[in-house]
């Protein structure tokens, strides 16, 4: 029987478009100074690390990890870096989950970073085009790079399949009022990059089309930062709990799929993020939950595109396909609606560092279980070429 | 779409030894211009026969599996993983194909394409395929928008001229804009294409009340532009970039200058311009100004023309200095 494990600490760093005034370095040491602080313990309470880290290219070294286990105070312990790709930050969670499950650790530092916009493109004088085409590198060598693939369009490709197989779904006005929504969440998370970036549905659907079909207001936007997590088996929580006098979250649910990098008969389906369904089945049937739609309260998913935002949630099962703008036009993930979708305003408007981000949600996702006092949340992280990976973590406030 | 690169790495990327300190809360931080660079001489290894095969013989290869007959294309497996590793054997499919879905139009590139955009990026099924090869997609028209191409329009595969056994020695365009014995042509070539060239729009001549807008529209943007080279944030918009540009519109013609965080406008012609945008009303032009709407859609939807394809990056970098300008001032207010 696995042990339980849950979330006893959490910190984030402030999400910014740039920190000229710290590393990575610096970053990863804020955000552990601040989770170790949170669960009122020493570092040397820890026994293991696992990083979230996406992108060697960001951090301009293909071991970036391998300075930070000093600097974090976890020299001659255990440490593993987890890479893949948007989902890092929810597979480096279910990694640190599976360890400490596994009984083979009894605490765990889950640490993502990333130091994204020191890329920079000396031809337009703009760092943007430079991180979109590091980021680039992720797509396949042989068939893709060389042809313009990037984040954007490739997860372009699956919207617009999905709007092929389910016409007059994503409508602008929807994607629209949902970039505003997320906007407004942001205004209470201090952390955020764009805190008070608050837009209107329509300053939205008059933004610029970077790639066909997302505007600008509709994409996640790239950050620099940290998030951590500190993680416990079941006796050493409940001590640290009792401790701290805050309440233990526990992961009771971890499910994770990744797709095949073709599309066609017998591949990947355009139509569909499958991983997303997958894996949050997998999460489901390990938590128990039969039904999502009257488990789960609170959604902190990826939304690299506002209207993978909403694919996402249908592949949840917390909405139906064809009706999927139901989450505005109903009012589902309306102030007061069924689900609290990204209170943390989400990737679009905290911001995406890309390893951190998905640990960031966990972070939100905690605080938001522990302030309203509900009792389930759905965690995810998704990353893409054209594989779609997909990790879910299910959240239960004790 | 042709390209003449002799080198891997342009020398426009490539930027010079250097550093600059920046300040903030009167600290000093110091940036460094620095590179990751490898090279390599890649091997395509069990992928060369469908490299080899658009580079010099003009050929799509697929591979077969002659267990479930499934035709991938690309061949990407020398064994099929559907079917117990069964070993594929290599076969040529056609060059026209169906979309297998609606694609993704990308306006703002990566470095490395932002001098092909705009392009489409998709999948096709080729006649006698069932997995979908990923390709480019261009209009012979002007400017790829949406609509053009949908799941299951019909396309036929373009090689280039200069192939180098790279993917990206193909792309493709829709059936329907060659001709029957061009659609059926096998190794059809770029230069075999009628591409439209870019035309500078004419405009009706304007009566009093267009030319009385005009001039109140260019006042309003002078106004704009000095609040703009005022703004902190709007100046990054343009940092470190350079270009003078002539505008036209049905009622007059106006210079636009961005130079380093700086932005004027001026009513005067441009006798040797970086480039020409043209708009038969100057509304267009300020709506995207004063954050209205976008200057990009109206080059999408060709309210706006622009005389050079690579200047998209000015007329994203305008669309950034409506925003930041918009962006700083509601920060202060919230704050």
């Amino acid at each position: 029987m696995a042990k339980r494990v849950g979330i006893v600490g959490a910190a984030v760093t402030p999400f910014r478009s740039r920190w000229y005034q710290k590393t990575y370095y610096e970053l990863a040491q804020m955000a552990t100074r601040e989770a170790v602080a949170d669960a009122a313990i020493s570092i040397k309470d820890v026994d293991s690390v696992f990083y979230g880290i996406y992108n060697d290219i960001f951090e301009r070294a293909c071991i970036p990890e391998s300075p930070l286990q000093g600097i974090i105070g976890l020299q001659n312990k255990f440490g593993i870096r987890v890479s893949n790709g948007g989902a890092t930050g929810a597979y480096t969670l279910s990694a640190a989950h599976a360890y400490l499950a596994g009984e083979r650790f009894k605490t765990a530092l889950v640490l993502g970073v990333e130091k994204a916009t020191d890329c920079f493109d000396f031809s337009s004088m703009s760092a943007t085009p430079e991180v979109i085409k590091s980021i680039a590198w992720s797509g396949d060598s042989f068939f893709e790079q060389k042809i313009g693939w990037s984040a954007s369009d490739s997860y372009a490709e699956v919207v617009l399949g999905y709007m092929d197989a389910y016409p007059g779904t994503l409508k602008p006005e929807v994607t629209a009022r949902i970039s505003s929504l997320l906007s407004e969440m942001a205004r209470s998370n201090p952390y955020a990059q764009r805190q008070f970036d608050q837009v209107t549905p329509e300053e939205v659907m008059n933004s610029r089309y970077i790639v066909y079909p997302f505007k600008e207001l509709e994409i996640c936007v790239y950050s620099e930062g940290a998030a951590a997590l500190i993680l416990a088996e079941e006796e050493t929580a409940k001590a640290i709990a009792k401790n701290t006098g805050k309440p233990i979250i526990w992961i009771t649910g971890m499910g994770e799929a990744n797709e095949h990098s073709f599309a066609g008969k017998n591949q990947k389906d355009m139509s569909h993020i499958v991983s997303d369904y997958v894996g949050s089945r997998r999460a489901y049937e390990m938590a128990g939950i039969k039904d999502p739609t009257k488990t789960v309260q609170v959604v902190e998913l990826h939304d690299a595109f506002v209207h993978q935002l909403e694919i996402t949630l249908a592949e949840f099962g917390l909405v139906p396909y064809e009706t999927v703008d139901s989450l505005i036009e109903d009012g589902l993930m309306l102030p007061g609606g069924k689900y609290l979708v990204n209170p943390c305003g989400g990737l679009t408007y905290c911001g995406h560092a890309v390893g951190a981000s998905n640990i960031m949600s966990a972070w939100s996702a905690r605080k938001e279980l522990m302030e309203r006092k509900l009792t389930t949340a759905l965690v995810h992280g998704t990353g893409s070429t054209i594989s779609q990976y997909t990790a879910c973590a299910v959240l239960e406030h004790e | 779409m042709a390209e003449k690169k002799t080198k891997i790495i342009p020398d426009e990327f490539k930027p010079e030894v250097a550093s600059k300190v920046v300040t903030i809360d009167k600290q000093d931080f110091l940036l460094q211009n620095d590179a990751m660079f490898t090279f390599y001489q890649r091997t395509a290894g069990e992928l060369s026969p469908f490299f080899l095969g658009i580079k010099n013989d003009r050929k799509i290869i697929g591979c077969k599996c002659p267990k479930c007959g499934l035709v991938r294309v690309p061949p990407m497996v020398t064994h099929c993983p559907d079917c117990d590793f069964a070993p594929t054997k290599l076969l040529e499919v056609g060059q026209v194909g169906t979309m297998n879905s609606t694609p993704p139009i990308t306006y703002f590139a990566t470095s490395m394409f932002a001098d092909k955009a705009p392009f489409g990026r998709g999948r096709v099924i080729l006649e006698g395929a069932d997995t979908a090869l990923s390709v480019m997609l261009y209009t012979t028209t002007g400017i790829l928008v949406p609509g053009l191409i949908k799941k299951g329009t019909r396309v036929k595969v373009i090689f280039k001229n200069e192939r180098v056994g790279q993917i990206s020695d193909i792309f493709c365009v829709s059936a329907s804009e060659l001709t029957a014995q061009q659609v059926a042509k096998k190794g059809l070539l770029e230069s075999e294409i009628n591409w439209e060239a870019p035309k500078e729009p004419k405009f009706p001549k304007p009566g009093e009340k267009n030319i009385a807008d005009f001039k109140h529209s260019v006042k309003e943007l002078q106004a704009l532009a000095i609040k703009m080279s005022h703004s902190k944030r709007a100046r990054r918009a343009i940092e470190g970039w350079k270009r003078n540009i002539s505008v036209k519109t049905r009622a007059g013609e106006f210079a636009m200058y961005i130079d380093d965080g700086n932005f004027k406008i001026e009513e005067k012609k441009l006798p040797s311009p970086d480039f020409i945008m043209a708009c038969e009303d100057i509304k267009t032009l300020v709506d995207g100004l004063m954050y209205r709407g976008s200057i990009t859609d109206s080059v999408i939807t060709k309210k706006l023309w622009i005389s050079k394809n690579l200047e998209f990056n000015t007329i994203f970098k305008l669309d950034r200095l409506a925003r930041f300008l918009v962006m700083e001032q509601k920060e202060k207010k919230a704050k």
